[in-house]
């Protein structure tokens, strides 16, 4: 007779205390990366001037700025874009019973980059209306590929993957009119450049944004996450365990666009995180989403916070956060593969 | 609980075509229902009225003498299980965690289930003698060992009615007697009303108490097994004829004619 544990809950209760410690520690560590150097004492006494009653000694100004103004929104915001990318790649992959989903499979993406474009090419050099534009049009091509599923309604899973290819394909068709009628010289470039996700622009008042949805978002998430698991069996079972699989997965699709549409608004195109951290964290805890969506979150961060720290600190200029990602997420799926081959779901 | 299930004057079409035309039957608690019928016959939509997720345009089902409709989906569950036809792929889930979904229209929506809810998982499968399946990766079990684990769901969710459609399917020779033999047992000894769609009329003949035959969205026969189960209806409803052929005193198998006189 085999010995059955009495209710296989969690698989490794340690994951979530060492991934915080994890986190912590490349958070700090990312404060102090980058070409200008700050200190751990610094640090200390610039965090010590902002309390009442210190002052800060005149050569720490520059010092200053760069750590409130610069460093620290930045690495916010990569934990911000981690987590989001990520937990909406989970929710994603859940929804749409697929691990080959990524969070721009509606086209989300796509749209946020053609926006952006276009707002790059109409007159006027508002960065806001370069990030209003991407958003926007990131939320439009969702709505389109949701919408056109709407119409054709029988499949809903399957169609809705299908609506999404016509609209990211439709979206690419007007980025590339765009790219073409641009100015090779000064409009080109900084359409190219924007597409390679990049941290640099953030300042604080992306993040007075950014965070509130990220984070509620978040937290709709990690209270439904028992429900991902129920709506991964497909519509009719899920039907028959009580729930209505239309209206939540409209609802998680809608909740997950906006973050995904805010992040690539603010940050660019950042691949493959959406992809391949769900399926760390499933390779490390099990698919069980009460469990996974915890670790995807932290997973994310780290991930995202350690490949900022390296497009900052790898060469004297700075590369796109956007490269590092899919350098280093192309063969870490690779070897995801390979390690959760004949679980019968790959 | 015994709990009655009423279909009464149930019509479901898509589109314009009628999928279901006026189906009325009743389940009494304990007894266990078999739905016949050829392929495409509308037993699985008529599976689907009966427990909402399809929305009957005239008719309507009743629990215990309580219309469904204007029941929330949540309410309908706890009272009407659904073993479905096919299992698509899922994640790599542990048989345990696919068992203890059954308790959903339980747990408070933002809830996760808690160690009680995993022991009533625990407990279906042991009723089930299937305890060795808890930790297996449900990818990687048999079709026979898959449906049983999706029986064990089933009987998480409720005993109330369990609505099975085509539970032998993909299961070996062996596996199809012992599965049915279970769900007779344990719809007698819970009050379970079973509401099974099968294909074979001999199986029904040994394990199902009332027949209903569908043919083309309409019933032609039901009643009690050993009244309807004669060989005009069953060649009328497999337009085909039929052997009888004696199995005890008082039950016969049907065989096609021309295999047996060949």
């Amino acid at each position: 007779m085999i010995a059955i544990p009495r209710y296989p809950l969690k698989k490794s209760p340690r994951t979530i205390p060492v991934l915080c410690v994890l986190l912590a520690v490349l958070f700090f560590g990312s404060l102090l990366a980058g070409r200008f150097k700050i200190t751990i004492s610094e640090i200390i006494a610039i965090v010590s001037s902002l309390l009442p009653g210190n002052s800060l000694s005149q050569d720490l100004i520059s010092q200053k700025l760069v750590f409130l103004w610069i460093r620290l929104p930045r690495c916010i915001m990569a934990v911000m874009v981690g987590t989001g990318l990520s937990v909406s790649g989970a929710v994603y992959q859940a929804l749409f019973r697929n691990p080959l989903v990524s969070p721009d499979i509606l086209g989300v993406a796509a749209g946020c980059t053609f926006g952006a474009a276009l707002g790059i090419i109409l007159p006027g050099d508002s960065f806001y209306l370069v990030q209003a534009m991407a958003f926007g049009f990131g939320l439009i091509a969702v709505s389109m590929a949701v919408g056109i599923a709407r119409l054709i309604s029988i499949k809903p899973v399957i169609v809705m993957v299908l609506a999404g290819m016509v609209v990211l394909s439709f979206f690419n068709a007007l980025l590339m009119i765009l790219k073409y009628f641009s100015d090779p010289y000064d409009e080109l470039p900084s359409i190219v450049f924007w597409i390679m996700g990049s941290l640099t622009r953030v300042t604080w008042n992306d993040l007075y944004i950014t965070a509130p949805v990220t984070c509620c978002g978040l937290g709709l998430f990690m209270l439904l996450r028992f429900r991902l698991n129920i709506l991964s069996l497909g519509d009719v079972q899920a039907q028959s365990l009580g729930m209505n699989p239309f209206v939540f997965r409209l609802m998680l699709i809608l909740v997950s666009s906006f973050m995904v549409a805010l992040t690539v608004a603010t940050c660019g195109q950042i691949c493959w995180i959406g992809l391949i951290i769900p399926h760390m964290a499933r390779t490390l805890v099990g698919p069980e989403h009460e469990n996974m969506i915890p670790i995807t979150v932290l997973l994310g961060a780290i991930f995202m916070l350690a490949a900022d720290g390296l497009a900052r600190s790898v060469t004297a200029a700075e590369i796109p956060v956007g490269i590092i990602t899919a350098l280093t997420g192309a063969p870490i799926f690779a070897f995801l593969l390979y390690k959760n081959r004949g679980s019968g779901w790959l | 609980m015994a709990v009655k299930l009423e279909c009464r004057c149930v019509t479901f079409r898509y589109g314009k075509t009628d999928i279901l035309h006026d189906i009325s039957f009743s389940v009494e608690p304990g007894s266990f229902c078999a739905v016949l019928g050829r392929n495409g016959s509308g037993k699985t939509t008529l599976l689907h009225c009966l427990n909402g997720i399809h929305k009957p345009h005239q008719g309507e089902i009743r629990i215990n003498g309580n219309t469904i409709v204007g029941m929330t989906r949540n309410q309908i569950a706890r009272h009407i299980s659904l073993v479905p036809q096919e299992h698509l792929e899922i994640f790599p889930f542990k048989v345990i965690d696919v068992v203890v979904m059954g308790r959903a229209p339980f747990i408070g929506m933002t809830r996760t289930p808690s160690p009680n809810d995993y022991d009533l998982a625990m407990e279906a499968l042991k009723t089930l003698n299937a305890q060795r399946l808890a930790t297996c990766n449900f990818n990687r079990i048999s079709g026979g060992e898959r449906q049983i684990a999706m029986l064990a769901c089933a009987l998480v969710q409720t005993s109330d009615i369990m609505l099975l459609d085509e539970p032998t399917n993909h299961l070996d020779f062996n596996n199809q007697y012992h599965l049915l033999s279970k769900i007779k047992q344990l719809c007698q000894a819970r009050k379970t009303s079973v509401i099974a769609s099968m294909h074979d009329p001999n199986m029904a003949i040994l394990f199902a108490d009332t027949i209903v035959m569908v043919k083309a969205g309409k019933i032609i026969a039901r009643g009690p097994a050993p009244e309807v189960m004669t060989k005009p209806n069953i060649d009328a409803l497999y337009e085909t004829d039929t052997t009888p052929v004696k199995i005890s005193k008082t039950q016969h198998f049907f065989l096609p004619g021309e295999i047996i006189n060949g």
